[in-house]
């Protein structure tokens, strides 16, 4: 299997700068997200490393070996495209065989391998099928299986889920993590759906402007993301402003809406001075009136079975978005206290 | 409202008759002025040739067998095939490129292409003929030029033959390949060879497995359209080729308004539509396409 290094990666179009200088390593076996909202780089960086885009600047290393000169048909990749590009005049069998023949299989070993990864994508009776006979999902399942059964070093995926409806998006999700992890192939995945990213990566890389926002696991991303950008994109987010009030051996210490929250200390950050903090809907407790919290009202409350969702404006101004468990029920218009722990009080940065 | 909905729901008999309706100007059309004619020329096949008279007594299969006895005939026939056969092979090799860049080019050079494809069809077809009668002919502009810079002794045989058939033939084909050629490149996604080259395949055989098998039925529809205006080509061949080569379509002209004997042209003009159509059934087999038919 492959350890693959980006080194200072650029894709340079006359002025623009697509991808500006991104380093990564992806681990052996790793499944790891490009996530971003379109024009992001995410996808030329993909193309990158298939092959298909010729990098401006920088280094792709497979396993050390700089692959940047290499053409795309001789990097032993596996790709899924978005609208599956399955080749329409050839049966699943032939759509799977082709690049078996490329690789010049044997006939015999060529049947067995496809037949189990077939069987790995529960697509075993339709071997004969042309795609045009095939559901969205089964032709999703079928791109999958021919990605591979070349088996080859890295599987990139290119918004595959992103023509599924959204039940099926889900179901795919766990199945093609699962399949992954069954398989240990290095995996890159581009998505702008962060719900995506997040379940099914080892880690994430954020991109914005062609620029790497922020790499790591999904919980580091959500819970401590590094920047506004970051912290707006995955997931949804109050933003709360504070007060710096001390800054102590190291840490700051920050007065909010919501009691005292501490942050490690940052250049550039001076007691007096405001700050934006990030708090997530689900981190927000609310209480009956006169507890202790911020005061305020309940605006809107949006039912989804699961989840209620309230809209809750703080007597000091703030409106904030609330999630909580059905268990705790208020009214529109109901007055409530609104707490949150200090811990979940995440520091982004100087206010703007 | 009800009115409205009363109309938009017919009953189930008149659904059936909106079909008929809008195909019947294009059936009678046909009928009238293919059919029924054809069934004419069927018929006048089998007339005895007649004496001052278009066409004499009872009915006879003389005319087929003069013409299946007769090698000049036959090879006529085949001649006319291999001079379709040619403008055919040539405009599916010249057109295919610039269908392509049609297809695929940037818009700027596609509205230059598009008007440059097309302009062939835009000169009368006798002043067209003339034209290239002027370019090709022994003291034509061609055969001048190369000439006068010395590079032929004399002049090559560029008219009188099937060669300047052919040549004038492509040209004004050419658009009737490209057209539909572009038509199909255009309906295979380019993200089908990435694919092909992300499994393995070079440029060349990710086109020759891909590309190409799903540009079929724009080739088929290209060299079936080509093939048979090839065959039923008059003015072009009869200027061009002269009295030195002739194909069947000039040959039939000759034999119903020279010579006068509707019969035998007849005859003639029905052994190369037959065959025609015999070739067109034979290459449309052959190039059938098996995922095109299946279907849940």
């Amino acid at each position: 299997m492959t350890v693959v290094r980006i080194e200072s990666l650029s894709k340079v179009y006359g002025a623009v700068r697509a991808v500006d200088r991104i380093s990564v390593e992806i681990g052996d076996g790793e499944f790891i997200s490009l996530l971003g909202p379109s024009g992001c780089g995410k996808t030329t960086t993909l193309k990158m490393i298939a092959g298909f885009e010729e990098a401006s600047e920088g280094a792709i290393r497979f396993d050390g070996a700089d692959v940047v000169r290499v053409p795309a048909e001789k990097r032993d990749i596996g790709m899924v495209f978005q609208n599956y590009a399955l080749f329409p005049h050839m049966t699943v069998d032939q759509n799977l065989a082709f690049g078996l023949e490329m690789r010049r299989v044997p006939r015999a070993e060529m049947r067995s391998r496809i037949d189990r990864v077939l069987e790995m994508v529960q697509l075993s009776g339709f071997s004969g099928r042309y795609p045009s006979q095939l559901s969205g999902g089964q032709q999703q399942r079928v791109a999958l299986a021919r990605a591979l059964v070349i088996e080859p070093r890295i599987l990139l995926l290119d918004e595959p889920l992103a023509n599924l409806d959204a039940k099926l998006r889900e179901e795919m999700r766990v199945f093609i993590r699962d399949l992954q992890r069954r398989v240990g192939i290095t995996t890159v995945y581009v998505t702008h759906d962060q719900a995506e990213a997040m379940t099914m990566s080892d880690r994430v890389v954020v991109m914005f402007g062609g620029r790497i926002a922020q790499v790591g696991a999904p919980a580091d991303i959500y819970e401590r993301p590094q920047n506004l950008d970051v912290a707006r994109f995955v997931g949804q987010v109050n933003l709360v402003s504070g007060t710096v009030t001390s800054a102590d051996g190291g840490t700051l210490a920050i007065d909010t809406a919501f009691g005292r929250a501490a942050a490690p200390a940052r250049d550039g950050l001076y007691p007096g001075q405001a700050v934006t903090l990030s708090l997530r809907p689900e981190a927000i407790g609310l209480g009956a009136p006169g507890k202790a919290g911020a005061p305020g009202r309940v605006e809107a409350r949006y039912y989804s079975g699961s989840l209620i969702d309230y809209r809750v404006a703080l007597d000091g101004g703030e409106t904030l978005h609330v999630q909580s468990f059905p268990t705790v029920a208020f009214a529109e218009g109901d007055r409530v206290s609104v707490h949150a722990p200090a811990d979940r009080l995440w520091l982004i940065g100087a206010a703007q | 409202m009800s009115a409205a909905s009363a109309a938009v729901a017919p009953a189930p008999s008149r659904l059936r008759l909106g079909p008929l309706v809008l195909i019947a100007p294009a059936a009678i059309l046909l009928a009238v002025f293919l059919v029924i004619p054809y069934l004419n020329i069927l018929l006048m096949s089998f007339r005895a040739p007649g004496q001052g008279t278009p066409y004499g007594e009872g009915f006879t299969i003389a005319n087929y067998l003069r013409f299946f006895s007769d090698g000049f005939y036959i090879r006529q026939v085949a001649n006319t095939l291999w001079i379709g056969f040619l403008c055919t092979a040539i405009c599916l090799v010249v057109g295919f490129p610039v269908a392509w860049q049609l297809a695929r080019g940037s818009p700027r050079f596609r509205a230059i292409g598009y008007g440059l494809v097309l302009s062939p069809l835009l000169v009368g077809i006798v002043i067209r003929s003339y034209g290239w009668t002027i370019l090709l002919g022994n003291n034509g502009l061609i055969n001048r030029t190369l000439t006068n810079i010395g590079l032929i002794e004399g002049p090559l045989p560029l008219m009188y033959n099937a060669l300047g058939i052919v040549i004038a033939l492509v040209h004004v084909f050419l658009p009737f390949m490209i057209l539909p050629l572009m038509a199909a490149i255009q309906g295979v996604d380019p993200s089908l060879e990435t694919a092909a080259r992300s499994l393995g395949a070079s440029r060349l055989t990710a086109f020759r497995r891909v590309t190409l098998p799903l540009c079929m039925p724009g080739i088929q529809a290209g060299c079936i359209l080509v093939f048979v205006l090839s065959l039923s080509a008059y003015v072009t061949p009869s200027l061009i080729g002269g009295l030195r080569v002739k194909t069947m379509a000039v040959t039939v002209v000759d034999a119903l308004i020279d010579t006068f004997q509707w019969p035998w042209g007849s005859a003639l003009a029905l052994i190369l539509s037959v065959t025609g159509a015999l070739i067109v059934v034979l290459f449309a087999r052959l190039t059938r396409m098996k995922w095109k038919v299946a279907r849940t």
